[in-house]
This record gives C-alpha cells, structure tokens and sequence, in this order.
C-alpha cells in the first residue's frame, strides 16, 4: 500500500494564534513476527519518527514504537508566527522518508 | 484468562519459592544487561520502566491529565490524548511526553518532544495495547522535574494477534 498522509490544520490563522494540526498517515506498521501465510514472518518495519519543521525550526517530533497503530494519527500544536509551509517528514525502519507540506498562512 | 493465546498474554504468574532463590542469582547476571525490553523476556515492573526514562526520578503525579477509554473494544487502535497544564514558555516548557504501556511486548510507545513553540501541550495519537493493563504517560519539564498520569485500560480484543 503506498504511503499516502491526510493533514488537517486551518489554512490560515492570525500571529500568534495557536493552531492544532492533525496527521493521519496510511501505513501497516507492522511490528515483526506475525505470520505472513506462507511460512514465513513479516519482518519489523514500521514509520518511527515523525518530524514537524515551521519557521525554519523543528516545532514538533514524535518518535514511534511498535505501540503506536497501523495508520497512525497524531495531533499536536503550534504557534503562527509566519506564513510558510509546515514541512511533515516520516522516517521509516529502513531509512525511507516521505515528506508532505502543508502551507499556513499568517495574517 | 484460561487459555491465553500467547505465554507474554497472560498475567504474569506469582515466583515460587525456588524461582525466587534462582533469581536473585540470575538477577547478578542480568544486570549487566541492557534494561532495554526485548521480546520474550518477561514483563518489566512499571516502576523500573519508569525509573529509567527519568533517570531514577520519582515522577509527581497532577498537572497532567490523560484521557484513554477505560474500555475497548479493539486494542489495535486505541485513542489517548495527553494534556499538561504548562505556560509553555522558553522558561517553562514541557519537553516531552513519554508513553508506557507495561505489559507490551515493547513498552515503550512513543515520546512526544514539544518546544516552546507548540503553545499549548496537548498531544494526541493512536495506540496499540496487547492486553488489558495501565497505560501511564512521563512528562518531562524544563525545569528537570516529571509529572506522571495513568489509566486503567480493558481491553478486549488484544493487538498482537497473529493475522489479526
């Protein structure tokens, strides 16, 4: 299943405001050891870091275990200070990243 | 539970006796081993999970609030959200947020690491619990301090079944 991300904040926001912005990734996460049907084991490979950078500046990061759930959702905040892109970086078992931006504007 | 579907499953069993006896002597020869949980070990005691992640700090308790269901249905994705009540300042911030859930397979789940910026600290996410247990949340403050928050959690239908 290719990665695919839903992210949810408001467009726009005024300086100063403290917006909530909501992330929901599709991915298995599959923890290792389950039984894959054909004898074998599904090997470990979940996301296990997400990283939010605003204003030239890491505002937010999640690492992840294997207790987190598949299509993982995250919800966190922070502060409009400039109208930018909020840049969402997953990193995933294996050294794969997928990035996604999402554009706030601060009046 | 009668038949559990896995040996880590099911509640961990009282020591007998001799097991204790033997493991005072095996205990000599774990410690030198990395606390790190692996599987098949048995379930780390919530205190020593805890103790680590604050470096031997006795966490408070209040401050923190953290909302999960006392009951679920499906342990593969269970709601929780986690607020501390913090200015959120460059003086007084909440640096991270750490999950535990002590009878996982992995108990460490997730640690959140806020700044300043966020503004408020207040987290949300989606977990996956393998058995009924207490699910505690470690903030840890600027000021070197940590404010602890648990739940008691049912679940019934576990994570961690094979294909499920």
């Amino acid at each position: 299943m290719p990665f695919n991300a839903r992210i949810t904040m408001p467009a726009e926001a005024r300086a100063g405001d403290i917006i909530e912005i909501r992330v929901l990734a599709r991915h298995p996460m599959d923890r290792g050891g389950q039984s894959d049907g054909k004898g074998g084991i599904v090997p470990r490979k979940i996301l296990n870091r997400l990283t939010a950078t605003y204003a030239g500046e890491q505002v937010f990061r999640l690492d992840m275990n294997t207790g987190i759930s598949a299509n993982p959702f995250v919800s966190f905040t922070t502060r409009a200070v400039e109208t930018g892109d909020i840049v969402f970086e997953w990193r995933e078992d294996g050294g794969a990243t997928y990035t996604r931006t999402s554009r706030l504007v601060v009046t | 539970m009668s038949s559990p579907i896995s040996p880590r499953s099911g509640r961990p069993e009282l020591p007998t006796r001799r097991a204790v006896v033997a493991g005072g002597a095996a205990a000599a020869a774990f410690a030198v081993l990395p606390a790190r949980a692996q599987q098949g070990e048995p379930p780390q005691p919530l205190a020593e999970l805890i103790a680590r992640i604050t470096e031997g700090a006795v966490p408070e308790r209040g401050r923190i609030v953290l909302d999960i269901p006392q009951l679920v249905e499906n342990g593969n994705s269970v709601d929780v959200r986690i607020r501390v009540e913090s200015p959120m300042t460059e003086a007084e911030h909440v640096r991270w947020i750490h999950l535990i859930a002590d009878k996982n397979p992995f108990p460490d789940m997730a640690r959140f690491h806020l700044t300043p910026r966020a503004g408020r600290a207040e987290v949300a996410t989606t977990l996956r619990l393998a058995t009924s247990q207490t699910v505690t949340a470690v903030a840890a403050l600027s000021d070197g301090s940590y404010v602890l928050a648990d739940g008691n959690v049912v679940v019934t239908l576990s994570a961690c079944i094979d294909g499920g």
